[in-house]
């Protein structure tokens, strides 16, 4: 070979490493775009993912809070409507509480009474030998009415005899006094075996306690209608 | 014979330049890969941000509703005792009535 020849070869040679060095450096900027798309994506998609399972879950979060605080605030204005209604119906009870205190003003029926009260208690007791205790206050009209409600008892129990003793040393509380706290009766008897075991309430405000418990439902059923709210 | 080293010399150097161009190639790789790294957490930032504008949102409005909601109930149960107390007073002196018949009237 000449010169010319092996210069020519040389030259080719240095051509060819060049153009396999950027055919190589080509395909690797190629895998590398590629690689960088690939790469992207899967980072950006895997924390989007996350972030909303993050916020979803924040956002049901605040859904609940909101429907807890709601039926907080409905219960809260349930139990105030049922509160104000407690309120009333007590309102009406003391209204009637305040009435009694006037029953025995009245002299004459209020003596009728005293005599159907003992009557009654002396039926329930059924017992031969009662002691009866009252107001001090009223133990005139029990005096004046004891025969009679005897006489009854014994026409309406068939029994021949019956013993009542007044307890003239202890005494049921007197009528109610707004300047004197304290315990205080409006009326009525209070029958009991001897032995004291069995007792018969039948003064005015320990019925009123009764019929109110037992009217309750009623009342409340013609004022707020169902069962109320 | 000066010729033909010469020749070697230049296939030597046609060599390390190949060399060159490759690691150059491999070095902007990866650098393009640590760029996708950059670019995408600037990308997830961004979502981060408009999903917790989003939410703030949400909440402010939510708490206004509820505010009014709050008000209005108020309002109805004042309404509901009102109504109850007008009802209470019109019936208590029958109810009264009632209670004291019962107490005053026995059965013997």
């Amino acid at each position: 070979m000449n010169d010319a020849e092996v210069s020519k070869q040389v030259q080719q040679m240095v051509r060819f490493i060049k153009q396999e060095a950027e055919e190589k450096a080509n395909e690797i900027a190629v895998s590398a775009e590629e690689e960088f798309n690939i790469e992207k994506l899967q980072i950006v998609e895997a924390e989007k993912r996350k972030i909303k399972q993050e916020y979803e879950r924040k956002e049901k979060q605040l859904d609940i809070r909101k429907r807890i605080d709601y039926s907080m605030q409905l219960n809260a204005s349930r139990l105030k409507v049922l509160q104000s209604q407690d309120e009333l119906v007590q309102g009406m009870k003391e209204a009637a509480e305040k009435h009694l205190a006037t029953l025995s003003h009245h002299h004459h029926s209020y003596r009728k009474l005293l005599r159907e009260l003992i009557v009654q208690a002396l039926l329930r007791l059924k017992e031969s030998s009662v002691l009866l205790r009252c107001r001090e206050s009223d133990v005139e009209h029990v005096f004046e009415v004891l025969e009679d409600a005897k006489r009854e008892y014994m026409g309406k129990a068939g029994v021949d005899h019956v013993h009542i003793h007044v307890d003239n040393q202890k005494f049921l509380p007197p009528a109610h006094d707004p300047r004197r706290p304290g315990s205080f009766c409006s009326g009525g008897v209070v029958l009991a075996s001897n032995d004291g075991r069995i007792v018969c309430e039948n003064t005015l405000d320990a019925r009123l306690g009764v019929v109110f418990k037992q009217k309750l439902p009623e009342i409340r059923r013609r004022l707020f209608g169902g069962s109320g709210a | 014979m000066e010729k033909g080293q010469g020749g070697i010399q230049m296939l030597l150097a046609a060599e390390q330049e190949a060399q060159q161009i490759i690691a150059a190639a491999r070095a902007a790789k990866s650098a393009r890969l640590k760029q996708a790294k950059e670019e995408a957490e600037k990308e997830v930032a961004e979502y981060r941000a408009q999903r917790e504008a989003e939410f703030k949102k949400k909440l402010s409005e939510s708490s206004g509703d509820s505010g009014s909601r709050v008000q209005r109930l108020e309002v109805e149960t004042q309404e509901k005792i009102e109504n109850l107390k007008e009802e209470a007073s019109k019936v208590s002196p029958e109810v009264v009535e009632l209670l004291l018949k019962y107490v005053t009237s026995v059965k013997n």
